[in-house]
């Protein structure tokens, strides 16, 4: 059975604390659109140390044999980066907006 | 005209054949320099296509520097959707050699360091130093380094889910 893309959100963001210690915290960027596959989940991951590049998404396939079924986008910022109104407006000029935050385990 | 995905498949695909070059040359006892040099342009190429989709081609066609921050995220994430733990010392390496090969492309000046495997370099002593002559004492590119062989193969695998 395919997972939502929330599940799956969750799960990508427990993946990535359990192997970047310096992660301090991961947003879903809204809008999600669950009921279209093609677009991608897009997370905001606050990572202490990351070099600072403003808004630079990188995007992964979908892939099914990963049991990842949806692209996937992920901002990384520091969290200097985080607090700062440059890239709040950025992500609001690609349409997205900070939501829930995702836990840990 | 090409898309974004075009682009990204075709970054991808060219950072393959940047990776067979290189074991070619490896097996050939070729210089460090030149190893390096594909594998320098291979990591370079990898991340375009992982930022071409996002980001689009124009917007990174001319971009430099972001090999560093975005190679080990790229290694974080396919260790976590193939359920693997990276240790920590293989995350340091991870970075480690991600800034060290960003510095090694002529294009980007770090930390006002010279050393490149291309291009003869002036070091602060005023000597000038050749690629082919000189060693790289940051990155041990090594089949004996297991650091390297796994990034060398998350290099591949990675360039392989665009590249289809």
């Amino acid at each position: 059975m395919t997972k939502s893309k929330l599940e799956t959100a969750k799960d990508l963001a427990k993946a990535h604390f359990a192997n970047e210690p310096r992660l301090q915290h991961v947003y879903i960027l809204e809008p999600l659109n669950e009921t279209d596959p093609r677009e991608p989940i897009k997370l905001l991951e606050v990572v202490e140390g990351t070099i600072e590049r403003g808004v630079e998404p990188i995007a992964f396939a979908a892939d099914r044999g990963l049991g990842i079924d949806y692209p996937v986008w992920i901002v990384e910022v520091s969290p200097r980066e985080y607090g700062d109104e440059q890239i709040s407006r950025a992500l609001r000029n690609h349409g997205w907006r900070i939501a829930d935050e995702l836990p840990a385990t | 005209m090409g898309t974004n995905q075009d682009w990204a498949r075709a970054f991808a695909r060219q950072a393959l054949c940047d990776l067979d070059a290189r074991e070619k040359l490896t097996r050939a006892d070729a210089h460090k320099c030149h190893r390096l040099l594909f594998l320098q342009m291979a990591a370079e190429k990898v991340c375009k296509a992982y930022l071409t989709v996002a980001n689009g081609h124009e917007n990174v066609s001319n971009t430099h520097g972001y090999v560093a921050k975005h190679l080990p995220r790229i290694a974080v994430y396919f260790y976590g959707v193939t359920g693997n733990r990276m240790a920590e010392w293989e995350r340091r390496a991870i970075e480690s050699f991600a800034r060290e090969i960003q510095v090694a492309a002529p294009a980007c000046k770090d930390d006002n360091r010279e050393d490149n495997c291309e291009y003869p370099w002036e070091d602060g002593q005023g000597t000038v130093r050749v690629p082919c002559e000189y060693n790289f004492p940051k990155i041990d590119d090594s089949a004996q380094n297991n650091a390297i062989v796994k990034l060398i193969r998350l290099i591949r695998e990675a360039s392989q889910s665009y590249a289809a």
